[in-house]
């Protein structure tokens, strides 16, 4: 498979492109869903009529192909930064080694929507690295959580590297600082001239830089999970968003656990903007925010945050708390006796709380993922294995670090697909409705909004720490962008819409 | 709600965050308090401890124990710190400051490559109770009680030992002190040692109840100062007490009003007006009291 060498930049390649890959890259064929076969067909469409519009390659493509990337290897976010610069690091090494996830411009599907059903979920105990043991939970039923022995994702990709040239990641270190941020993101695009920007923690680090991005006009893939909003025809998002994560776990919790809540939150642009999404949709689901609390990302002594829990007695907590201080919530609530069920966004499948502190702080805490280390599939257990060969001193994979992972190779596939890494062309080819197998199932990139759909798992800790998925939805789909009439391939945009700029919410706020 | 558990509470929470300004400013109160040295390393030295208990308490030894090795780990550690680099920035306020930051950041990264982003956490050592709609931690009562016998602890050192004596001399008029016989390098090591063995102290103590990072420090840093600033050098001891109760005092009825960011926001209020009315902190402004009383009574 060494059709993708030498291509010449004329408008047949990138047919020839698509074939190979397809060739390549074969994607199972047993029962395609109506709605996914209607977005492929979209995809194709789209395809068709974006691709032969591509601009021609610039004749100096030489050298390696540049993914710069910042993360935080230091300071308060590091233990995001490192697993997130390791996930980056894992990608390059696997395409500059001819490999590639599953997926092309085929659309949304896949292993999730076909899977065989487990009669009770699957439970895996704490502290088992490599996940050898999984108890499939007896006969397989009709119902249940999805859970399938599907093959391996990670195939040839007919290569080494991109486009035949070497894949190289620069990774300076972010510092956990949003000036620094700016300075490197300045330095990637202007002196490296990278062909790729793959960066961004918290919320407050992609506003710092997206300026600059936009600025310059450069490629950039944001993978954190966030608040939501950004539409941005430069930035692809790759991460779950609140539509995906947050309305899920509340509708769940306030079904489950009452309707009260009280949401404690990291007072920055995510901790404020995900309260307000909560505080917008928890009416629509019959809940009622009680009280919102926000705590500076300094603050590490929760006593009096835990007496105010206390004196408002809610049903549940809403917990948004970002950073190593804040993580200290969970300890020191659970020492003061602090039982209330909690649901998250971040924690849990981002700073492995349940792993670092001691059984029985993160009991019932419950969380929307897209990714979490413990899903039992096949392919996640492939991934698992091969990221602690690589790397076995690490402690944990979060889901931000799954996002990277799949992100690097979703460029990958999109520079093949174009047929260069010129940025605008590489761009068209992210919008030509792209999907990937990422070892969470089947990502969608959405081309008008640039967010992908997402397997999310509602994934829950017990009083021992184990974790075990109570619900799960294949796919669901970022649509609020599209609700407030957003469509990047139309339309260029550079801005980050709220919750507040959608009278839908207002209209059922009211009580 | 009654307003009995509601006082209580509001009295933990005061006793808990007078301790936690208490014990976060401790060494540091010794450090810039007593030798005047900007130690920007502070928080890494209670990191020291910190990891110290952690590692330790894995691998089999008593917490109480761990605590004692996380005070004497850091006291080694701030000695070899003393007699390599800080001794050559005495007087130097700005040097030191400089130099210790630089200390700082190689310990912290020096811990992330060495250790990973995280260890895993201690257990809180005992349990809870609960009075009315509220809970409390008994670990943190004993966190009280320790911090009460620290401030007995340290007020013995300084006024009733010949070291306390002696160091009080050295950082007041080192020439005098060698010329009565006082071997002043070995004191300004021993007190820099002690600095940073209680630094070390604290943050063993306060492990279990925060993440165990290599830049958990930093979470210290600005109490710490804020702490030791407030309090003012005239009495360190005395000063840190009154300004720990007084922080604690502005804080907790206002973070339980109106949540984490008001009471966070008051306290920064609190220590602008209180530095502004007593330029050279509560100890300076108290000593004055006493003096201008005593004063008044002779008369």
């Amino acid at each position: 498979m060494t059709k993708h060498k030498d291509i010449s930049p004329n408008p047949g390649t990138v047919a020839k492109t698509q074939e190979s890959s397809a060739a390549a890259e074969p994607t199972t064929s047993r029962g395609i869903p109506r709605r996914a076969f209607m977005t492929g067909t979209a995809a194709v469409v789209t395809a068709a009529t974006v691709l032969p519009n591509l601009r021609m390659a610039r004749a100096a493509e030489t050298g390696p192909v540049k993914i710069g990337f910042i993360e935080d290897l230091s300071g308060n976010l590091a233990v995001y930064g490192v697993q997130k610069h390791h996930a980056a690091q894992l990608a390059v090494k696997e395409i500059n080694e001819g490999k590639t996830l599953k997926g092309g411009p085929v659309a949304s599907g896949g292993v999730g929507l076909m899977s065989n059903f487990a009669a009770n979920p699957p439970i895996m105990g704490a502290g088992d690295k490599d996940l050898k043991y999984v108890d499939k939970g007896g006969a397989l039923s009709n119902s249940g959580i999805g859970f399938v022995e599907d093959e391996d994702v990670l195939i040839d990709s007919g290569e080494s590297g991109i486009l035949g040239r070497k894949v190289e990641l620069l990774a300076p270190d972010g510092q956990s600082n949003n000036n620094i941020w700016q300075q490197l993101t300045r330095k990637l695009i202007q002196e490296d001239k990278v062909d790729c920007l793959v960066a961004g923690f918290t919320s407050a680090e992609r506003e710092a830089i997206r300026p600059i991005v936009d600025q310059h006009k450069q490629l950039y893939f944001y993978t954190n999970q966030y608040e939501g909003g950004v539409a941005d025809s430069n930035t692809f998002c790759t991460g779950a968003i609140v539509e995906q994560q947050v309305i899920p776990v509340v509708d769940y919790m306030i079904r489950k656990f009452g309707p009260r809540v009280y949401t404690i939150a990291a007072d920055y642009n995510f901790g404020q903007l995900t309260a307000a999404w909560t505080k917008a949709f928890a009416p629509l689901v019959g809940g009622k925010i009680i009280e919102e609390e926000f705590v500076p990302l300094s603050v590490s002594d929760f006593t009096t945050s835990i007496a105010r829990i206390q004196a408002a007695k809610p049903d549940w907590v809403f917990t948004l708390l970002v950073g190593s201080n804040q993580s200290n919530y969970y300890p020191q609530a659970s020492a003061a006796g602090l039982e209330y069920p909690m649901a998250s966004t971040v924690n849990m499948a981002q700073g492995y709380e349940h792993r670092r502190f001691k059984p029985p702080s993160l009991n019932r805490m419950y969380n929307c993922v897209n990714y979490i280390e413990e899903i039992p599939t096949t392919r996640n257990r492939a991934f698992v294995k091969r990221w602690y060969e690589m790397f076995p001193d690490d402690p944990y994979i979060g889901q931000m670090a799954q996002n990277t992972y799949f992100s690097v190779h979703l460029y990958a596939k999109a520079a093949r697909l174009a047929g260069t890494t010129d940025q605008e062309t590489v761009k068209k080819a992210l919008e030509s409705g792209l999907s990937i197998e990422a070892p969470e199932g089947a990502v969608f990139l959405e081309p008008s909004t640039h967010h992908c759909s997402h397997y999310i798992r509602l994934a829950t800790a017990d009083a021992d720490h184990n974790v075990s998925f109570v619900r799960e939805w294949p796919s669901i789909q970022p649509w609020w962008l599209q609700r407030v009439g957003v469509n990047l391939v139309r339309n260029k945009e550079y801005k980050q819409y709220i919750p507040d700029e959608d009278p839908f919410f207002s209209m059922f706020s009211k009580s | 709600m009654d307003v009995l558990p509601l006082v209580l509470s509001l009295l933990y929470q005061f006793a808990t965050s007078a301790a936690f300004f208490f014990l976060a400013a401790l060494g540091l109160v010794v450090i810039l308090g007593m030798m005047n040295i900007i130690n920007l390393a502070h928080g890494e030295l209670m990191m020291i401890g910190a990891y110290t208990a952690t590692l330790t308490v894995h691998a089999g030894v008593p917490f109480w124990l761990s605590v004692i090795l996380g005070f004497f780990v850091a006291a080694a550690f701030g000695a070899v710190l003393e007699l390599l680099i800080v001794r050559r920035f005495y007087g130097r306020e700005l040097g030191a400051l400089v130099v210790t930051w630089g200390v700082s950041l190689v310990l912290g990264q020096g811990t992330l490559l060495f250790f990973g982003p995280f260890l895993p956490s201690i257990k809180i050592p005992g349990g809870s109770f609960s009075y009315g709609v509220f809970s409390f931690s008994d670990y943190w009562l004993i966190l009280v009680l320790v911090s009460l016998l620290l401030i007995l602890g340290l007020w013995w050192l300084y006024n009733r030992t010949l070291y306390g004596l002696q160091a009080k001399a050295t950082m007041q008029n080192p020439e005098m002190a060698r010329s009565l016989g006082v071997r002043t390098p070995r004191i300004y090591t021993l007190t820099f040692s002690l600095g940073a063995g209680l630094a070390g102290l604290s943050g063993a103590l306060l492990a279990p109840t925060v993440t165990i990072a290599p830049f958990m420090g930093q979470q210290f840093v600005a109490p710490a100062f804020i702490t030791v600033v407030v309090g003012g050098a005239a009495n360190v001891i005395v000063g840190a007490v009154a300004s720990s109760a007084l922080l604690a005092a502005v804080k907790t009825p206002i973070g339980m009003a109106f949540g984490a960011f008001s009471g966070t926001v008051a306290l920064l209020f609190a220590a602008l007006i209180i530095i502004r009315i007593m330029p050279n902190g509560i100890s300076a402004a108290l000593q004055k009291y006493f003096i201008r009383r005593a004063g008044g009574a002779a008369r």
